[in-house]
């Protein structure tokens, strides 16, 4: 591997046809098996992202709690949720590809602290709008 | 039949896991063109079309991406796939993610 240059390979075909080319231009390709685990992972934010939107559809949809600000609230929370674990599952592959690629550190797990207090926000929200 | 690229089966795994997240989008198409369908009506149904039409896209396309694997690990042992699937995918849940947002945002306008 020393002898492909400072950039390496960048793969079979230069990386000119695979996207995003940021992310296929520079280094060696991985083991397969590593990015299929990536692209796993990207799957499941994928599925958490869906899930948090359903919890925030669901609320208003089932009119709970009864209090219409803490609902819409909460709602809103588990959306936004939801839209930013989408935003991470991409840029997070991204992040993480082009890490395998570099064989350098693989980037932190990032959102995961955010989601935990997001959720418990969200939960007490509905707790909150659930008293009588 | 020849043997699987590796014993941990990670290629058909990886197959099931797109699987799984296209009948989800699936799912979340048809929910919110449900509940947007009485203001948006025939608007709600054609955005509706377009997103089950994204998700069984995304079904098709992971699965040509799965025969390509699967015959370049067994002839190079390199992976020819890219990101582009990844990315209509994430368009997809974010598509999803906002129509669910101007759901909610009515409910707050009407209560």
């Amino acid at each position: 591997m020393d002898d492909e240059g400072p950039n390496g390979n960048h793969g079979f075909d230069g990386g000119r046809s695979r996207f995003p080319r940021r992310v296929y231009a520079v280094g060696n390709e991985p083991d397969p098996r590593f990015s299929l685990a990536n692209e796993r992972t990207f799957l499941a934010w994928l599925r958490t992202s869906l899930a948090l939107v359903a919890a925030g559809v669901a609320l208003e949809a089932l009119g709970f709690p009864q209090s219409a600000g803490f609902r819409g609230a909460a709602a809103i929370v588990f959306i936004a949720l939801g839209l930013a674990a989408a935003v991470r599952a991409w840029f997070g592959w991204m992040a993480t590809e082009s890490a395998l690629r570099r064989e350098s550190l693989l980037p932190a797990p990032s959102l995961g602290l955010l989601l935990v207090i997001g959720m418990v926000i969200g939960v007490l929200l509905v707790a909150l709008g659930s008293i009588p | 039949m020849t043997a699987p690229f590796d014993p941990g089966l990670q290629v058909e795994r990886t197959s099931l896991a797109w699987t799984r997240t296209a009948l989800a989008l699936a799912l979340a198409g048809a929910v919110v063109t449900r509940l947007t369908f009485d203001r948006l009506g025939v608007v709600a149904v054609t955005l509706g079309l377009v997103a089950v039409g994204s998700a069984v896209a995304t079904a098709t396309l992971a699965g040509v991406r799965y025969r390509r694997a699967t015959v370049s690990l067994g002839q190079s042992g390199t992976l020819p796939t890219d990101g582009a699937v990844l990315a209509l995918a994430s368009a997809s849940a974010l598509a999803a993610g906002v129509a669910a947002a101007v759901f909610v945002m009515w409910g707050m306008l009407d209560a």
